[in-house]
């Protein structure tokens, strides 16, 4: 390849025929679809029969790096999942730090395809171009951090990198994750597609190097970044100090927009047990940090006392003191650093399963299930005991667990009675702790993102930043495109999303100046959009091939009909009427056909995406 | 940062666990430093994690065994001016060093086949330098 960056190189592996190949990327194709997500979005429309259960053999997991994978860039430590969700049914993709990024570029690859089922349980060892697969009968049913130990032991080599799933994951949950040390590829059920194909992990050892285009241009670029990100306190002071959980107080006090028990109201009395003050000042062990990442705001905690005394966890992030904080009504961190270490361990999104484990806390209190249906479970908020014991049991999907497995959308559906209107999800996926009803981009932004409710592809930060008036409504849909774009190319070359306090909300030159440094492609913005753009029409062209259209680009019925009812966002909300105009000005602004909400054909010539464009006719 | 090593003391490169954040920058800039390029197989420095919050770090200690230049076969391996140097025409990549050192602060270059240990980046010390959490700091043993 003439490009830096890349290696050239896609493993592909059936392990179902336990048969490996090779991929050649071209430098057209590179400078077409970047990395990451590019990849995936191109590489999974062309490889999967859309209309295939998730679980199908044939679906394909797709682990990818960026060109930044393995250099210095700062926040480059990650690295990139994507498949068919078995919770959307749609094209999903989960960004996760650790090695493991770095580790496949080493081994000499962008990427790893794997599809097919194992026979029986197995792992994966990449040893640069040596590929076996493993038995991994005696690690089934193990947790994660002891199947990466094992591994590691196994190998003979500490160093290597493993990314495995957990009993979740086995199971079939459908939002279990892959998980690296301790970080994952958290959301959409990525580890459960790895657990349907009986593969428990990948352990991967490179012994190549990573280079970049223009070695000064990066020196000067640190020396920037280095200068510059002192003066933005988010990232040089608030998150290496608290971490993400310094987020409470503000959203929950300033904003009110903290969604409190199932999203009943978005303002929790709790709010202080859960804050990063009271997290740094009584439980902080230690600061973590993925690869390469200078702000390390990942923080080892830890319960000194109390009843749940003992518990110790990386993390939990702002998120998951949302869903099994306030959402579930808990004010006491130590259930919520126990329930994040379980989910870690086993292997589930905390996100999904505290906001299921909240759905069922308020049909319960409704009524609309009693005892016999949650197995003698006293399922109200705030029993935190009850919230924990419902982690592990979803992760083995015992009793009521099994049902929490499925997620908020397919319980509301078994359960019924109206509950559809509180099932806290759009297109399956739980919404996370950034309030649709007080941020308006975020209501545009759940509702059109291809993943459903997921606050990494819209951003709130620009909105709670000031940076885009939160209420607003005209220009609303410029913004969220703009934040989208920035999120699609930050997940392609992969760096992380905090940067963008740094580097701007939305996608700007910056991002172009950075790619051109590793890449050498010498980009201008313009085709730095088109590259963006390409990637999202690619994503939703999956997504309508199976079945999405514009009336499936919606809200949770609670959300366009009850405002907040308390705090500082009282009577915030987005009506239908209101969401529908920004969806007009949205569909307007992408070249998607108002009516239906597909990418026109024009539109997708004009990406370079004409074969897309012929695909989506023969529907 | 300019630093003339004498023959009565040796630098030692001392690890705070506590502060380490396990982002293995310094590798990054270890092998930045020394080869232009990223990899863990070319950093002289290596950060292993270990468990929730410990880790193991491996580097040249400039032991006083000197286990390596006694395991050299072909007598490649010198103790000068507080650094093992290697001269490349007398090693013939046996690994013996590599094996020998109780430290695992020595590696062979994935192409080179040759041995590579920590030369204190001629004083500069990138691992120390580029460390965000100033996890690593710079001691002085007597020799």
């Amino acid at each position: 390849m003439k490009y830096f960056g890349y290696k050239g190189k896609i493993l592909m592996i059936n392990l179902t025929t336990k048969k490996t190949s090779i991929l050649e990327i071209t430098d057209e194709f590179a400078r077409k679809y970047l990395g990451g997500n590019g990849f995936s979005a191109r590489l999974l429309f062309d490889m999967i029969d859309p209309r295939i259960d998730a679980f199908d053999p044939t679906n394909v997991i797709s682990i990818m790096t960026g060109p930044f994978q393995g250099t210095y860039m700062p926040t480059s430590g990650k690295y990139h999942v994507a498949s068919k969700s078995p919770l959307t049914n749609g094209f999903f993709d989960s960004i996760s730090g650790g090695y493991m990024g770095a580790e496949i570029k080493y081994a000499g690859y962008d990427g790893i395809l794997i599809t097919g089922r194992a026979e029986k349980p197995t792992y994966i060892f990449i040893d640069d171009d040596k590929i076996e697969f493993r038995s991994a009968e005696r690690l089934w049913g193990r947790l994660t951090s002891e199947t990466q130990e094992m591994i590691k032991e196994e190998i003979g080599d500490p160093t290597i990198s493993v990314s495995a799933i957990g009993p979740a994951g086995e199971n079939l949950v459908r939002y279990a994750c892959i998980i690296t040390e301790y970080r994952a590829a958290g959301r959409g059920g990525l580890g459960a597609v790895m657990g349907s194909k009986r593969l428990k992990a990948i352990a991967v050892r490179g012994s190549g190097t990573n280079e970049v285009a223009d070695p000064e241009g990066l020196e000067n670029w640190l020396k920037w970044y280095n200068e510059e990100s002192k003066k933005v306190p988010g990232i040089s002071s608030v998150l290496p100090t608290y971490g993400t959980p310094s987020l409470v107080s503000s959203i929950n006090n300033i904003f009110g927009a903290m969604g409190t028990r199932n999203h009943q109201t978005e303002y929790f009395e709790g709010w202080e047990g859960l804050c990063g003050e009271t997290l740094k000042k009584k439980y902080w062990d230690k600061d973590t940090a993925c690869p390469a990442c200078p702000i390390a705001c990942s923080k080892i905690f830890s319960v000194k006392e109390g009843k749940w005394k003992g518990a110790i966890s990386e993390g939990p992030d702002y998120e998951t003191i949302y869903s099994f904080g306030s959402m579930c009504g808990i004010s006491d961190v130590g259930a919520v650093i126990k329930a994040d270490n379980l989910c870690d361990e086993y292997g589930m999104d905390t996100i999904s399963c505290g906001v299921t484990i909240s759905f069922l806390m308020e049909c319960y209190e409704k009524g609309l299930i009693d005892k016999n249906f949650t197995g003698g479970i006293e399922l109200k908020f705030g029993n935190d005991d009850a919230m924990v014991d419902l982690v592990e049991k979803t992760a083995k999907r015992i009793g009521i667990g099994d049902l929490i497995a499925e997620g908020s959308l397919r319980a509301a559906r078994i359960i019924g009675k109206g509950s559809e209107r509180f099932a806290i999800q759009v297109k399956g996926l739980e919404i996370p702790g950034h309030s649709a009803r007080a941020l308006r981009g975020m209501a545009l932004g759940y509702a059109v993102a291809s993943r459903g409710g997921s606050h990494h592809d819209p951003r709130p930060t620009g909105e709670y930043a000031g940076a885009s008036d939160r209420k607003a409504v005209e220009g609303k849909a410029a913004w969220v495109i703009g934040t989208m774009q920035f999120t699609t190319i930050g997940d392609s070359m992969i760096i992380c999303h905090f940067l963008e306090r740094l580097l701007g909300f939305t996608l700007n030159p910056k991002h172009a100046e950075m790619i051109n440094i590793v890449t050498g492609f010498n980009y201008k913005f313009e085709e730095l959009v088109e590259v963006a753009e390409r990637i999202l029409d690619l994503e939703r062209a999956f997504n309508v091939r199976t079945g999405i259209r514009r009336k499936d680009d919606t809200l949770p019925r609670r959300f366009l009909e009850e405002p907040i009812p308390e705090g500082p966002s009282k009577g915030m909300y987005t009506d239908e009427q209101t969401l529908n105009k920004m969806l007009d000005d949205f569909y307007t602004l992408k070249g998607w056909d108002k009516r239906t909400g597909i990418p026109t054909k024009e539109k997708l010539i004009k990406i370079g995406l004409e074969d897309v464009a012929k695909e989506l006719e023969k529907l | 940062m300019s630093i003339v090593i004498s023959q009565q003391k040796k630098p030692f490169i001392r690890f705070d666990p506590q502060k380490c954040s396990f982002c293995k920058t310094c590798e990054l800039a270890c092998a930045k430093y020394h080869y232009g390029k990223y990899g863990a197989s070319i950093s002289r420095i290596t950060i292993v994690r270990r468990g929730m919050k410990t880790l193991k770090y491996f580097i040249c200690t400039r032991c006083e065994k000197k286990f390596c230049i006694n395991a050299c076969p072909k007598k490649a391996l010198s103790y000068i001016n507080g650094n093992i140097v290697v001269n490349e025409e007398l090693c013939d990549s046996c690994g013996k060093c590599v094996e020998a050192c109780p430290f695992h602060g020595i590696k062979l270059h994935p192409e080179t086949k040759k041995p590579i240990i920590c030369d204190t980046c001629n004083g500069e010390f990138q691992c120390i330098k580029s460390c965000p959490k100033n996890a690593l700091t710079l001691v002085w043993l007597s020799g």
